[in-house]
Order: C-alpha cells, then sequence, then structure tokens
C-alpha cells in the first residue's frame, strides 16, 4: 500500500471514528496539536451530514421534534456515505427507521421518512412531457378499451397508517405541529412534480385501485374494472372519466399506446 | 499582468523540471478570458440577481447542484446562463483520491459542462473519499514526490474527458503531514505545471492555512507561478480557540482584503469572485463587498498598465 493511501486511510478511519483520535502522520505544533486538529474535520463531517438530512427530511423533523438530532446522529453514526452529491446522502433513512430500534417501534416515523424522501427525489427527477386534454381527445373511440397510459417515471404513492402528510404540510407552510392521528385503514399518498412544483394528496379510496392498475401497464378495460368494488355499472364510467380529467389536469400523465 | 518576470521566485526547482508533460490537443488551448467581478451563484439570491444584477459580471456555479437530471435546478441555470458568464465550481472531484476517478461523476460533469458551456471549470486540490467513502470535506493532501505524480496523472486524465484546461483550487487546511516534502504552494505551483492545469487562488484560504500552520501568505504568493492564476476567491472565516476555521459564511475579512491587494500587485487582473457558503447576507452586501474589491484593485490595476 502507498503511503498515500495509507493516510488517507488512516484519517478516514479517525474521522469516522466515534472520537477524534491523533494520528502519527498529522504534525503537532506551537498552534495546535494534532488531535486538536483532526477534531476540526471529526466534527465537521457530523455537521456537514445532519444539515444535508435537516434540508431534505422537513417532515420527519417536524414529527420527531426534540428527538430529530438523536435520530440523525444514530443514522451518521451507522451510514457513512457513499455517494459524491451530499443530496443524495438521506437515501437509506427511511429503510434506516422502519428497520432499527428504537424507531422502527414508532411506524409513522419511516412513513414520513419514505414521504420526504419522495418529495426530494421528484424535485430534481427527470422532465417529463404531462398529457393535456387534447392529447387524449386524440385517440380512436374504437382503440379505448386496449389504451394504455404512461403514467410520470417520478410519481411515488406510499402507504401510511398515520397522518405523516399533515406533519409535511405545516413543515412546509410553517403551521403549528399537528396531533398525530391513527388511521383504522392504511391510506395512500400520491407524491408528484408537476413542471417545477411538487404536489402530495392522499388517494381517494377507489383512485388507488386504478392508478395501480394505470402503473402497471393495463389497459383502460382492465382499470375501469377495478371500480367495481366501489362502484356499480352506471357510475362507474362517469367515475373514470373524472379520474382521468383529474390525473391529466394534475400532470400525472406522460403519454399513452394502443395495442 | 503588473510584474510576471518577479512571480516565480524558484529557479526550476526539480520536482518542476523532471517531467516532460505531453500535451493533447483537446486541452491545449487559448487563454481564457477576463470576467472581471462575479459571485457564487447561490438559491437565496436567485430571484434578486435576476431583478438586479448589479454589479455582479460574472456568475460560479456550483457544478454538483446541477449534476441533476430535471426540475427547477436546470430550469434556474438556464435562465442565469441567459444573463451572466458563467463558470462551474465543483466539490467532488476528489483529485488526490486513492480511490479510483468516479466515471460516472466525470461523465455527469461533462454533460453539464456541454450544457453550461462554462468559460471554465474547477475543482479543489484535495481528496474527499477513499475506500468508496465520501467524507464531503477538502481534506488536505501530504506535499510528497508521489502524492504530485498521483494527482498530475489524475488531472490530465480528467482533462482529457473535459477537453479543456481545468483549474484547481488550494483549500484551508487545519493539519498538515510529517511526510511532506514540499510546501503547499510549492505542490500547488508543480502540479499547475506538471499538469498544464491553472489555479483558482483563494485568498481568504491562503490566509487560513497560513495562519493555521504559521507560514507567511506571502511566501505562498510568490510561490505561485501568475501564467497559472486564472481566478480568486475572497471569503470570510471564524476565528477558534486556536486554530482559524475556514465557514465562508462571514464577510471578507480586514487581513483578507490586505492579502488580496498583495495578489492583485503580483497577479494582475484575475477574475475575482466573492464566495458566501452560509449565512447568506441580503444580495445588496455582497454586491458592497464586489465594489470594495473594486475599489482596492482597480488603481493598482491602472497604475500598473
Amino acid at each position: 500500500m502507498s503511503s498515500l493511501q495509507t493516510i488517507q486511510e488512516q484519517m478516514l478511519q479517525a474521522v469516522l471514528a466515534e472520537r477524534a483520535a491523533k494520528l502519527r502522520s498529522i504534525r503537532s505544533d506551537d498552534i495546535a496539536g494534532a488531535e486538536d486538529r483532526l477534531s476540526i474535520y471529526h466534527h465537521g463531517y457530523r455537521v456537514r451530514l445532519r444539515d444535508a438530512l435537516k434540508n431534505e427530511f422537513t417532515g420527519l423533523q417536524c414529527m420527531a421534534g426534540r428527538r430529530f438530532h438523536a435520530l440523525l446522529d444514530t443514522y451518521v453514526k451507522a451510514h457513512p456515505s457513499e455517494h459524491y452529491n451530499i443530496r443524495w446522502y438521506g437515501a437509506d433513512l427511511p429503510s434506516f427507521l422502519d428497520e432499527t430500534q428504537p424507531w422502527c417501534d414508532e411506524p409513522q416515523l419511516a412513513e414520513m421518512a419514505y414521504v420526504d424522501w419522495a418529495v426530494s427525489t421528484a424535485f430534481d427527477a427527470e422532465d417529463e412531457r404531462s398529457m393535456g386534454m387534447a392529447d387524449l381527445s386524440a385517440v380512436p373511440a374504437h382503440a379505448w378499451a386496449n389504451l394504455r397510459l404512461s403514467m410520470q417515471k417520478h410519481l411515488r404513492v406510499l402507504t401510511v397508517t398515520h397522518n405523516v402528510d399533515a406533519f409535511r404540510r405545516a413543515a412546509d407552510s410553517g403551521a403549528k405541529r399537528p396531533h398525530l392521528r391513527r388511521f383504522v385503514h392504511a391510506r395512500r399518498i400520491l407524491v408528484w412534480r408537476k413542471e417545477t412544483t411538487i404536489h402530495y394528496r392522499t388517494l381517494d379510496r377507489d383512485e388507488w385501485p386504478v392508478l395501480n392498475a394505470a402503473l402497471g401497464g393495463e389497459t383502460f378495460a382492465a382499470m375501469c374494472e377495478r371500480l367495481a368494488d366501489h362502484h356499480d355499472e352506471s357510475t362507474a364510467m362517469s367515475r373514470m372519466v373524472q379520474l382521468l380529467q383529474r390525473w391529466l389536469e394534475t400532470g400525472l400523465i406522460q403519454g399513452w399506446t394502443t395495442d | 499582468m503588473i510584474d510576471p518576470a518577479g512571480l516565480v521566485s524558484h529557479a526550476s526547482p526539480a520536482y518542476l523540471s523532471d517531467k516532460t508533460i505531453a500535451m493533447t490537443p483537446a486541452t491545449s488551448s487559448q487563454p481564457l478570458p477576463y470576467l472581471g467581478y462575479g459571485l457564487g451563484l447561490r438559491v437565496d439570491h436567485y430571484e434578486a440577481l435576476l431583478a438586479n444584477p448589479g454589479n455582479v459580471e460574472w456568475l460560479e456555479v456550483v457544478s454538483e447542484n446541477y449534476m441533476v437530471d430535471g426540475g427547477l435546478p436546470l430550469v434556474w441555470l438556464d435562465r442565469f446562463r441567459e444573463r451572466f458568464p458563467l463558470v462551474m465550481h465543483g466539490v467532488s472531484l476528489s483529485i488526490g483520491s486513492t480511490d479510483p476517478l468516479d466515471e460516472d461523476y466525470l461523465a455527469r460533469l461533462a454533460a453539464l459542462a456541454k450544457r453550461v458551456e462554462p468559460a471554465w471549470v474547477s475543482d479543489h486540490l484535495c481528496w474527499t473519499g477513499v475506500q468508496g467513502i465520501n467524507l464531503h470535506d477538502l481534506m488536505p493532501l501530504p506535499y510528497t514526490e508521489e502524492a504530485l505524480d498521483h494527482v498530475v496523472s489524475r488531472v490530465l486524465r480528467v482533462q482529457d474527458t473535459l477537453k479543456r484546461r481545468i483549474l484547481l483550487e488550494n483549500v484551508s487546511s487545519y493539519v498538515s503531514f510529517a511526510d511532506s516534502q514540499l510546501t503547499e504552494w510549492e505542490f500547488l505551483a508543480a502540479v499547475a505545471e506538471r499538469a498544464d492545469c491553472l489555479i483558482l487562488l483563494d485568498v481568504n484560504n491562503v490566509h487560513v492555512s497560513a495562519q493555521n500552520h504559521g507560514f507567511s501568505s506571502l511566501d505562498y504568493l510568490r510561490g505561485i507561478p501568475a501564467s497559472r492564476v486564472q481566478q480568486f476567491h475572497l471569503a470570510g472565516f471564524e476565528q477558534g480557540e486556536h486554530l482559524i476555521i475556514d465557514t465562508h459564511d462571514a464577510p471578507v475579512s480586514n487581513a483578507v482584503w490586505d492579502l488580496y491587494i498583495e495578489a492583485v500587485r503580483r497577479f494582475g487582473r484575475v477574475s475575482t469572485m466573492i464566495e458566501r457558503d452560509d449565512n447568506f447576507p441580503p444580495l445588496f452586501e455582497l454586491m458592497a463587498e464586489l465594489d470594495h474589491a473594486r475599489t482596492l484593485a482597480e488603481p493598482l490595476l491602472q497604475d500598473a498598465a
């Protein structure tokens, strides 16, 4: 191993270690000792990673309150950064909270973190064209049954059992921290970007099966069938049209194909 | 240039002369333009800067902030590109790391440079991680012949990929290494000469490192070849108990303004920029600092002319 490599690996380990160590390769002098000098890098590493997480997980900060810093510290300790861009450091925080004691005992924390991260990734996801009503009117009448929609690639649907969107909304608007509520039945939150604005909303109960079918590349006919659990034949089609209009207006659809 | 003859005080030391650089046609290029007085572009100032560019003649963008797939960052970038000359400044090239160069990073950097067409591309003379782990800090190198060979070979690789000469910036540091055989300025000068790259001289960082390691900041300036200096950074720091901490979150200090005057005397007309990374003041305060830089530099440059 070269001496340059040795120095870099020793310094890396010293920065990652729980306490700043003293390295023989680092000079001490009258101005400061090697340990004090190294401690600046040791301290700075943790501050930078925590700051990066604070920027991305504003809903989680609102929800966790005073425990937020302890939560970040455990993640920073367990997860060195492996990406050149610090903006991606939080990618594993949601699953970390999902799997790690004591945080996994409060599933709302992981749920919130998944929503925060979906917002964050939608922010600078690839630009995609949004289809309008006029585009869909070009579909020939006979082709509707086999129509397949292409939804925005960055769109995310997250299952939640608590009112996590209220916490994110409070963080975004600076409003007072809401009370935590647990739902009787799980709900789904949709996160997407229209042009440069990020949106999130709770999906209607009958909307999720239809959207899931669209995301799975199923035909328009199959999507309509997914409404059968909630609607009879007389109302299913009007509801389907209503959903399509909403998806088009809010920029969820980027294209369509027919067989 | 004011005093080109007196700039290189060392007569071809061994670490400069014992290697032959074979420049590829792709990287041997025309002199880069002089841009005047600029600012580091930060989100906090986006709207104010477009509404009133004032005395800001050019902008430096942090490359990584725009190495993304789409969305708002690139929308803003395009708006600024229409209004200002831009340069790109990276923090993650990790030119001194013993890990392999990150090919994905380089490809994205090259793609961004193609989109922006910046006047130049810069990063730091440092390493940011090793063993696949990123410390997200500008870690100093030991100034050894081994590190010099290593950095030079990587700069040549990067310049070949980007098809342009890059600028390397001196970093503020808090540690120095027992193994070091060269001073920091000897090392920086040697990298620039041997790799035929340019220098982004951060005047604040020279001051911070000089105070932290007890060397003369004027010796540092004397050791840098003038023909290599393409850009100045000016920034602020925080005084710690024993060491100065390079925070880039405060106004430029009097000591750094004094050193800037020396740098202008030594290097002449160099594109100059205020770099603020945190604790952002209203835009007019940074514009006032830019005016101050102009007020200090222009009489010296006119006298020299």
